[in-house]
């Protein structure tokens, strides 16, 4: 028996962020209660750099793809580039959560979980074993559940924290489950162990090994909140506070679908006739439910959280196809999505501080003429969110569908383009409200005056802005980036 | 070392994982929620084990080990909110939680 070698560079990006969250903790004691905040968000937006920049390194150094640490986890480009989104999208997280009013004995604790969450994230896509995938999943989710609730004087924070935790650990239970059912008919626990047992011993109809697929497939979908998993997301993404469900809706979402791609190509290329179909009519499924759910609500919170459906729905697409476009389109997908989601759930969040109640299609009202900042850059969320030209968005949209038509299935390009077509609705709606009508009752903050001044936020919703244009001029280096990633990946 | 053979073992894990979710659906305390989770997690943990007895390898032993201590950490973050929802007079009632509605 001999101790596996570790491959501390491939692991960096999550080290730092663990390092990150244990120096928050630290410093939520040992710093003086003054320079808590600023010391604790420094230390936690520091920790996502770090974890890019070792991410970007590590997509740099990793030409192949290599099995480290016992085969637990794979050094490639796929999970890199997945790494650095999901560091960008922590790092703005950072800046939005600044001004968020937390009781100032758990800001500490708040930055330590914002990386903590990170780091489990981070490590959860490069796993390439069911045990790694179970522990990263359980790891960042454990420290979402907190987050939401961290708002502990608040019942619908602590409702959303409860809700999450019941059915994210279900969904958990049932991964976990399907887990042991494939490691039970083929003996392995790596990805890539599993799909040459399931080819040795012709295990394709074995009822076993297709349980097991289910339930990882059902597991999988209620991290990624795919319709019919999705139950939980409107009311926790209500619930939590705004910054909170900005990094969720970007991150577990992007996490969730990236682990889904590799494990359904590495670990079941012998079923692919299956779950490309069970996919695809998920897809199908959370574009319908999710798009129809978002046109009904009031609430931007809500709106979003089943606009987030919907685009699980669209990424769901790129999974379904199979074939290196559609791991390409995925990759960039996330891309635009995330900073799309990121900078509209922090201009609720801006507007939420100021009314200090929920913020709704009917008091956002006004909001793009009293903040033009923020008003520009919802417009450019929405068009990106709707997959509108010169936005990352359409190019998004258009990689997805082309994926679907690659492998032949133009049922779900139609699926998509009337998925679009309904969501303008509600999309065009959020901006009509912020500009052309007059607040049905106009609430200002209490103190009155001028709404609070919050340079970081608006830094944040700016660079989310550029990324989402920027994504669009710049998608040739951003493919080719993507490309290279999705060419590891065995399909 | 002979013992039942694995197949018992499966069925028990499959019997108790339905018992689990049931409980989760259908229960409405909280607390009787979060047992049910337990459960569930549980079940899983003896199909690892059965599994990995059967395959004469321990992976699936070490797997359920890791289990146990994050259904540990679950139950303590539940149980915290839980106590904290006590705290601040919500009925413990999943089906009465409902602020977040629309």
């Amino acid at each position: 028996m001999t101790t596996p070698a570790v491959d501390w560079f491939a692991l960096s990006p999550t080290l730092a962020l663990l390092a990150a969250a244990g120096l928050a903790l630290l410093g939520s004691v040992l710093v003086p209660h003054r320079a808590t905040r600023v010391f604790s968000a420094v230390v936690c937006a520091l920790g996502f750099v770090g974890a890019g920049v070792a991410a970007g390194l590590l997509y740099w150094k990793s030409p192949n793809a290599t099995l480290e640490v016992a085969d637990a986890i794979r050094r490639d480009r796929f999970g890199a580039l997945a790494q650095i989104v999901l560091a960008g999208v922590g790092f703005l997280a950072v800046g939005i959560s600044y001004a968020q009013r937390v009781r100032r004995d758990h800001i500490g604790e708040y930055y330590a979980l914002l990386a903590a969450a990170g780091g489990g994230m981070v490590f959860l896509v490069e796993a390439q074993n069911l045990m790694t995938l179970f522990l990263g999943l359980e790891w960042f989710s454990i420290c979402l559940y907190i987050l939401c609730a961290i708002e502990i004087d608040r019942v619908g924070s602590l409702e959303a924290g409860l809700k999450y935790l019941i059915v994210g650990s279900f969904g958990s239970a049932i991964l976990l489950f399907g887990s042991a059912l494939v490691y039970g008919a083929t003996g392995a626990l790596e990805f890539g162990e599993i799909a040459a047992a399931i080819e040795q011993g012709s295990l394709q109809d074995d009822g076993l090994v297709l349980a097991g697929l289910a339930m990882l497939l059902a597991g999988l979908g209620f991290k990624a909140s795919a319709a019919p998993f999705h139950m939980w997301t409107p009311d926790v993404y209500e619930g939590a506070p705004t910054p909170v469900t900005a990094f969720m809706a970007a991150a577990t979402k992007a996490v969730a679908l990236v682990l889904t791609m590799r494990i359904l190509v590495t670990a079941f290329p012998a079923e692919e006739d299956l779950w490309t179909i069970a996919v695809a009519v998920i897809a199908c499924v959370s574009l319908a439910w999710g798009n129809i759910a978002a046109l009904v609500q009031r609430n931007l919170k809500r709106m979003l959280a089943y606009s987030s459906v919907s685009h699980a729905g669209f990424m769901l697409i790129a999974i379904a196809a199979n074939n290196e476009l559609g791991g390409r389109a995925l990759l960039y997908y996330l891309i635009p999505y995330s900073a799309a989601s990121l900078g509209a759930f922090a201009v609720i969040a801006a507007r939420e501080r100021e009314l200090g109640d929920r913020v709704t299609l009917d008091n956002i009202g006004g909001m793009g003429w009293e903040r033009p900042t923020l008003g520009v850059a919802m417009w450019i969320f929405m068009l990106a969110f709707a997959g509108l030209p010169l936005t990352g968005g359409f190019v998004g949209k258009f990689y997805v569908f082309a994926a679907a038509y690659d492998r032949g299935w133009w049922w779900l390009v139609i699926a998509g383009v009337i998925a679009t077509a309904i969501s303008l609705y509600y999309y065009l709606a959020v901006i009509r409200a912020m500009y052309m009508r007059m607040p049905a009752e106009l609430r200002l903050a209490p103190a009155g005056g001028s709404p609070p001044r919050e340079a970081l936020l608006s830094a944040s919703v700016v660079a989310c802005a550029a990324v989402t244009v920027g994504s669009f001029f710049l998608v040739e280096p951003l493919i080719d980036l993507a490309e290279k990633a999705a060419s590891q990946l065995p399909f | 070392m002979m013992g039942p053979d694995v197949s018992w073992y499966i069925v028990l894990s499959g019997f108790l994982f339905t018992t689990g979710a049931l409980g989760v659906l259908l229960r409405r305390s909280p607390l009787i929620v979060l047992l049910s989770l337990e459960i569930m997690l549980n079940s899983a943990n003896l199909a690892l084990i059965g599994f990995a007895r059967h395959l004469g390898e321990h992976d699936g032993q070490i797997f359920a080990l890791a289990v146990m201590a994050i259904a540990a950490s679950e139950v303590v973050v539940g149980l915290g909110l839980i106590v904290a929802m006590n705290r601040s007079n919500v009925e413990l009632d999943v089906d009465k939680l409902t602020t977040l509605r629309g």
